[in-house]
């Protein structure tokens, strides 16, 4: 409140405006409130306390002084937003992708190259940047600033594939009797729709969302980076597996003290053929990287700057920053809204990638073929060949055209075992 | 189909308790409808819903069943198909019972709950600025300074509906402190008869002029251990407000239904022109099912606390109140020019709807709350 001030001013001085906090009311001092009695001109530091907000009867105490932002600005930032978000119009449902991440993308691209006209919305949590994931852990050794591992914002994306792009926007439920995506943006109705939204880390307990970062999307990684600044720190991760190992080698790269956490004795245990862990560590040998093999995580809690983790062993570490590299599991809210079948994931047919509902398709991390997920990158430009095959067919179909000769309708997807690149630059791995 | 009936498992509801409401509502609301919508405050009907167990449903009974939200919002919805104004009253009267209820304090409860429920006495509920406020959309607009026996309460809350000289309604209050850094609120039932209490109308609505809305002022009013709901307020919230919002679902599935029974009523003689027109009846009918089947399903577990059942709750009710748009303007054009009388229920009906769009919580508020809910957690 600024009455005081006012009282000072010198009469010719510029009139305000002054907010009701309940109902945005404005009472601008140039015009007064005449209806209540306020003349012209009356200057809010002269309003008697009893008078009340003509619209909505709060008193002159929930007001506060109100500097209207520049109209032309937010006019004109909100011209960039539309036209970024608006390329195709509204009405035609076309296809829904949920997610941008290589998936969306990947299938983004594939389906333009056979389907120049028809609609594409991509419903996104993000802002659709298109940058390599794999690179995150990379950029932590090189000190990377996060913005340089975008390729290609959202919006030139969007405007270069022509697919209408809701960034920042969650998708929360499907209605199929409508084939409706319900979004916090509003609903978008869809001609096909296809899931591609991804895993998200698994955090088993003690972990907390609120106690220690996953390193699994650009902003986590922006924000993490945020949160190292510029000194060296202790970083605790939680979990020997790929990421985890991946991390602790690039973090110590980048000049951070590293204790790394496990159940099993040595790292990458889940590859035991391998038997890569020894001559990991062996590698890390000159990086400030302590393992800590065969414990249990009992207990997390903030310690003042700090995390305290303590094991069910007794061993107590104090970081400065905590990582969980725990594992992922697949978000369940969209697959239960639309009653998909579900088997570790989003359950779908291997010849068109389609889940147990008509018009709703898969891919990336979030399916399963036969009870099997895959969390790595390669299936994912074989997947989206293969969904790109089906939605050819089922556009046709909804058009009433005859399949094209030249396209097969199915071109099945396979599942490979994957050969895992471990970027362990100490040490480069391929796990079987 | 037939067109007078609600979605299947609304109209599976078949109760001696609907099949009151539906003769109250089909009855002497019918009659009272435009006038309500005008300004008439139907004091008379609510009793009578009251009286016939419609704003108690979801409450437990004393022998210890528990409450049934379904039927609830069913008995809600049979209300705001013929007048969405009282429905809307309903949901006020409801929600008052509630905190009442959940309170655990035994001066809110026993013969004063009882009274409430049997519709001697009426109120409201004054959260639209905590619910927001909770949200991170706005301030607390009352401040409780705690004294001795209580708390004295000052500040004015804009438009609490349901009101009149001798009812109350449920309030949150910021308690001041000289800590800075701890934030802590109480909430209670506020008596619009207790001095310090001012109630003043509020400027003209396009609509529902009839609900007793008002805004109330408070000056150095106390509050005193007999009115506590709970201090501190926000587990009490965190415990009701999955059932607070899903049972205003049922007055956006009595507006959608009677704007869809409004298009079939005129399909004999106008279908053949209406026939061009998009949103026609069968198609808002099966949304309108399928989001009532989710509503019921979601009734059944009114006090899960977990984030993900609030977020399917919030969208039900943005689906219902971007329903209810859909339905009331598509009514309006199936009618044409008989639907756009000042004394048409199809045109009141298009202000009842924008009325549950833009009523705490709004479609906005609604979808800013759930991308809130959505975002990652991550450290501070």
């Amino acid at each position: 409140m600024t009455a005081a001030a006012d009282t000072l001013m010198p009469a010719d001085a510029a009139w305000q405006l002054y907010i009701c906090h309940a109902c945005g009311y404005i009472y601008n001092e140039e015009e007064g409130d005449p209806d209540s009695g306020l003349l012209a001109g009356t200057r809010f530091a002269d309003i008697p306390e009893d008078w009340a907000c003509p619209l909505c009867g709060v008193t002159k105490s929930d007001f506060e002084l109100y500097v209207a932002p520049d109209l032309s600005a937010l006019k004109n930032s909100a011209t960039c937003q539309a036209s970024a978000h608006l390329s195709a119009p509204r009405s035609a449902p076309g296809i829904v992708v949920v997610g941008a991440g290589k998936a969306g993308w990947q299938l983004v691209q594939n389906l333009r190259a056979q389907l120049p006209d028809t609609p594409i919305t991509l419903v996104t949590a993000c802002a659709g940047d298109v940058y390599d994931k794999p690179l995150l852990s990379v950029a932590m050794a090189r000190r990377i600033v996060p913005q340089a591992l975008v390729k290609e914002t959202g919006a030139e994306a969007a405007a270069h594939w022509q697919v209408r792009l809701l960034a920042h926007t969650q998708a929360l439920h499907i209605c199929t009797e409508s084939r409706t995506l319900r979004t916090t943006r509003g609903p978008v109705p869809y001609a096909q729709l296809v899931l591609a939204h991804g895993a998200e880390a698994a955090l088993p307990a003690p972990l907390r969302a609120d106690l220690c970062w996953r390193i699994n999307h650009l902003q986590a990684y922006q924000r993490f980076q945020a949160a190292l600044g510029a000194q060296p720190q202790h970083v605790a991760i939680v979990g020997a597996g790929l990421i985890g190992s991946e991390l602790a080698n690039d973090l110590a790269l980048g000049g951070h003290r590293v204790t790394l956490i496990d159940t099993q004795a040595r790292p990458l245990a889940r590859w035991p053929a391998d038997q890569a862990g020894e001559p990991l560590l062996a590698a890390w040998s000159g990086l400030p990287i302590h393992f800590m093999g065969a414990v249990q995580l009992q207990d997390l809690q903030r310690q003042g700057a700090q995390y305290q983790l303590r094991t069910s062993d007794g061993q107590v570490v104090l970081a400065d920053q905590v990582i969980a590299a725990t594992g992922l599991v697949t978000p369940t809210r969209l697959a239960r809204s639309a009653e998909l079948d579900w088997h570790n994931g989003i359950a779908v047919d291997a010849q068109t990638l389609q889940t147990s509902v008509p018009h709703i398709y898969a891919l990336g991390d979030c399916i399963s073929v036969n009870g099997q997920s895959s969390r790595f990158i390669e299936p994912i430009l074989r997947q989206a060949q293969t969904l790109t095959a089906a939605l050819v067919c089922a556009c046709q179909r909804e058009a009433h055209l005859p399949d094209s000769a030249e396209q097969p309708c199915a071109q099945p997807y396979t599942v490979r075992d994957a050969v895992v690149r471990v970027k362990t630059t100490s040490l480069p791995l391929s796990l079987h | 189909m037939n067109p007078a009936d609600l979605p299947p498992e609304l109209a599976a509801q078949s109760t001696p308790l609907i099949n009151a409401v539906r003769t109250i509502a089909q009855g002497p609301l019918a009659q009272q409808a435009y006038a309500i919508d005008r300004g008439a405050y139907p004091q008379d009907v609510l009793k009578q819903l009251a009286a016939a167990g419609a704003m108690s449903a979801h409450l437990p009974k004393t022998d210890g069943t528990p409450g049934d939200y379904g039927l609830a919002i069913a008995a809600m919805a049979e209300a705001s198909k013929v007048c969405g104004a009282t429905g809307f009253m309903m949901w006020c009267q409801s929600v008052a019972g509630l905190y009442m209820q959940a309170s655990g304090n035994p001066a809110l409860q026993g013969e004063r709950l009882a009274r409430h429920v049997r519709g001697d006495s009426l109120g409201g509920t004054g959260l639209s600025n905590p619910m927001k406020s909770f949200a991170q959309i706005e301030a607390l607009l009352l401040k409780a300074t705690p004294v001795a026996g209580g708390y004295r309460i000052n500040g004015t809350l804009p438009w609490v509906s349901n009101l009149a000289a001798d009812h109350y309604f449920g309030a949150i209050a910021a308690v001041t402190s000289d800590d800075a850094g701890s934030s802590r609120e109480i909430m209670f039932m506020l008596r619009c008869d207790a001095p310090g209490v001012t109630l003043k109308a509020c400027p003209e609505f396009s609509g529902m002029e009839g609900t007793g809305t008002f805004s109330v002022h408070c000056k150095d009013l106390f509050v005193g251990s007999d009115d506590l709901v709970a201090d501190p307020a926000k587990p009490l919230i965190a415990r009701i407000r999955g059932g607070f919002v899903l049972l205003q679902c049922g007055m956006a599935a009595g507006i959608v239904q009677g704007a869809i029974d409004s298009m079939w009523a005129v399909e004999g003689q106008l279908g053949h022109v209406n026939q061009y027109l998009e949103d026609r009846p069968a198609d808002l009918q099966a949304e309108l099912d399928a989001l009532v089947a989710r509503i019921m399903k979601l009734a059944e577990t009114p006090f899960d606390t977990s984030t993900d059942y609030f977020i399917n709750v919030l969208d039900a009710r943005s689906h219902g109140a971007e329903l209810c748009l859909r339905a009331a303007n598509s009514a309006l054009m199936h009618q044409g020019a008989r639907g756009y009388l000042m004394h048409s229920e199809v045109q009141r009906r298009v202000r009842e709807a924008q009325f549950v769009a833009i009523v705490t919580p709004a479609i906005k508020h609604l979808r800013k709350e759930m991308a809130r809910l959505s975002a990652q957690e991550m450290p501070a």
